[in-house]
């Protein structure tokens, strides 16, 4: 595999050394392109007290083309489906290449704060958001609780 | 161990230099102060714990009266801490805190007041003493417990008495005489006037300090001389490192703010391990520049000093009106005048001073990460300025035009396609290539080999590295 360009390195160096609050991103040991990543549900949100595992990929590309990133917990959430892929502009037509992974994973982290059911991406979701919203929020809640838990130390 | 012993051997062990310690809050003469008056203040039955029952009553009478007295504030008494007259010319202001009771000009009963008989006989003999005629003392059996000890003061003569106090106009107000207080506050006030003299004479002098390091710096790191070719990497390596340890203030996203005394000396503790660790202190052979460097030592130093003084002082002082507070039930903490808060000795004096570190020290070495490209994070070399008036480096741009993605990165205008060669900042390169020799030297060997890449695909590294 061809070396790992400097944007990379610095990126991941600035990640463990100064850590977004909330967010952890990881690299694998294998493979310096693949992270591990965990946000925490944001406070006030129905994804508030869980723990959310996804995975990021950065592309041979990268930073010409985004990082692809997956939900891999269970989130009821208008604008993330089943498989956990994720409906947010700067992932797709409105990323930017002085983007960063950093600045990724708290968009993603504000997507949970503020879903947009108008933008749905898990239409079955997205339609229950709209017709009864404490409903699907206290779905969503139930499902944090269910999917998201932290393990307990 | 008491507070006041833990300051005064704070003051004593802590190395500063005795100007600071003879500017410092006197805690114990304060102390006495309070002392002082709390016998002033027993003398005519006025005990904290009468005090505070006469606060309580009030307290739940204006509960109770909640309704009908709408805004209308009922306070027995009333300890004003500051007329706001000033002296003459303005320039300082006369402290003058003065007790009040509040009394019924018509009956003369003591506003809602509930003081045991013997407070009652104390303070009407206060009255007889300070002149005042007419005096009553009575009981009013009827209403709510509101028994009353009663001053009835017919003249207004005490200049304080009226005026200025929106109360309804029955009452009228009768001062106890006190002396101690005026003195714990000229003590005080004072003090704090002079901690604010020594900061701007402290602040003045690190002026200087810095301005003339930073002059040296910058004659040591100048890139045109020869000379300087070696060292000007090891300064900035060292800057570098003082950069990232954020001695006193955080630039990260979980943690922003200014730092106490206790993290900043931490966060220095560790700045000066790491420069000592790589090396870079050895690398520093001239005096001239050693003795730069412990300068710039001793001024961090000066800075957390201070830091600290003004902590020290900062808790002195909350400790000596808590315990005026505790000891007299006055309350007077939360209607403290602008002239009796702490000056913002520690904070202020660490930012200003930093700031000046910042300007005037650090400034002269130019870091790479403000020059690097957004996209390759690496060295903007050789830089492009894009019609919107951001930089990236050509390398990027290239990659960006071949792949027909025309906004900038930044700002989302519309602007890659249109840059050519017109669009190289040549200022920049000049500035670039002057201070970051040997980062330029590698950027421009990537560039030309990525270039070669382009032209003849990946087999042109192979060959290359062969070569």
């Amino acid at each position: 595999m061809a070396a790992l360009p400097k944007r990379i390195v610095k990126e991941t160096e600035r990640l463990s050394k100064e850590p977004v609050p909330g967010i952890s991103a990881v690299p694998h040991d294998d493979n310096l392109r693949y992270f591990d990543v965990t946000i925490d549900g944001p406070s006030q949100s129905p994804y508030e007290g869980g723990l959310f595992r996804l995975e990021l990929f950065l592309p041979d590309d990268y930073p010409m083309t985004p990082p692809k990133v997956r939900f891999l917990t269970k989130i009821y959430h208008p604008n993330i489906d089943r498989l956990g892929r994720i409906c947010l502009d700067v992932l797709k037509s409105n990323w930017s290449p002085a983007l960063q992974i950093r600045t990724i994973l708290l968009s993603i982290q504000a997507l949970l704060g503020a879903p947009n059911p108008d933008d749905p991406l898990a239409n079955d979701v997205a339609q229950a958001w709209k017709e009864d919203q404490s409903k699907a929020i206290e779905t969503a809640k139930q499902w944090t609780a269910q999917h998201a838990a932290r393990p307990t130390a | 161990m008491k507070f006041g012993q833990v300051f005064k051997e704070a003051l004593r062990n802590e190395g500063f230099p005795p100007e600071w310690i003879s500017s410092a809050i006197s805690y114990s003469q304060l102390k006495k102060c309070i002392n002082r008056l709390t016998a002033e203040l027993a003398q005519v039955g006025l005990d904290p714990v009468t005090l505070e029952k006469l606060l309580r009553h009030v307290e739940d009478y204006n509960k109770s009266a909640e309704a009908s007295t709408a805004d209308e504030e009922f306070r027995p008494f009333e300890y004003i801490l500051s007329d706001g007259e000033r002296g003459e010319g303005g320039k300082k202001k006369v402290f003058r805190p003065k007790l009040l009771f509040y009394v019924e000009e018509a009956t003369g009963a003591l506003h809602s007041a509930k003081l045991d008989k013997e407070t009652r006989e104390k303070l009407q003999m206060l009255a007889v003493e300070t002149g005042m005629s007419d005096l009553r003392v009575y009981e009013e059996e009827e209403s709510d417990g509101k028994g009353g000890a009663a001053d009835g003061k017919e003249s207004n003569g005490h200049a304080n008495g009226n005026g200025a106090r929106s109360h309804s106009p029955s009452l009228c107000a009768i001062e106890v005489p006190l002396t101690s207080d005026t003195e714990f506050f000229t003590k005080l006030t004072t003090q704090l006037s002079s901690l604010e003299a020594l900061q701007l004479k402290e602040e003045k002098r690190m002026h200087t300090e810095i301005e003339d390091l930073g002059r040296q710096i910058a004659r040591f790191t100048d890139p045109d001389r020869k000379a300087n070719k070696k060292l000007l990497a090891v300064w900035r390596q060292i800057f570098q490192l003082y950069l990232e340890e954020a001695v006193f203030f955080g630039t990260t996203e979980r943690d922003h703010s200014a730092h106490g005394a206790e993290k900043a000396t931490t966060r220095f503790n560790e700045f000066c391990v790491k420069i000592k660790e790589t090396g870079l202190v050895g690398k520093i052979k001239k005096r001239e520049q050693m003795e730069a460097l412990e300068t710039f030592m001793h001024i961090n130093k000066e800075i957390l000093q201070g830091l600290r003084f003004g902590e020290i002082n900062h808790t002195a002082m909350s400790k000596i009106l808590k315990k005026f507070d505790k000891r007299t039930a006055l309350s007077i903490k939360p209607h403290l005048p602008p002239t009796l808060t702490y000056p913002q000795f520690s904070q202020h004096l660490a930012k200003a001073v930093c700031a000046e570190v910042n300007t005037q020290i650090l400034s002269h070495v130019p870091q790479i990460d403000d020059y690097s490209c957004p996209m390759c994070m690496d060295i903007k070399w050789r830089p492009v300025k894009l019609g919107c008036g951001h930089t990236f480096c050509i390398r990027c741009l290239i990659v960006m035009q071949t792949r027909k993605q025309n906004r900038c990165p930044l700002c989302r205008e519309k602007c890659v396609e249109k840059a050519n060669s017109d669009n190289l900042d040549l200022e920049l390169a000049d500035f670039l290539k002057k201070w970051f020799p040997e980062e330029v030297r590698q950027k421009q060997k990537y560039n030309e080999l990525m270039a070669g890449v382009d032209a003849y695909g990946e087999v042109y590294k192979e060959k290359c590295a062969v070569m």
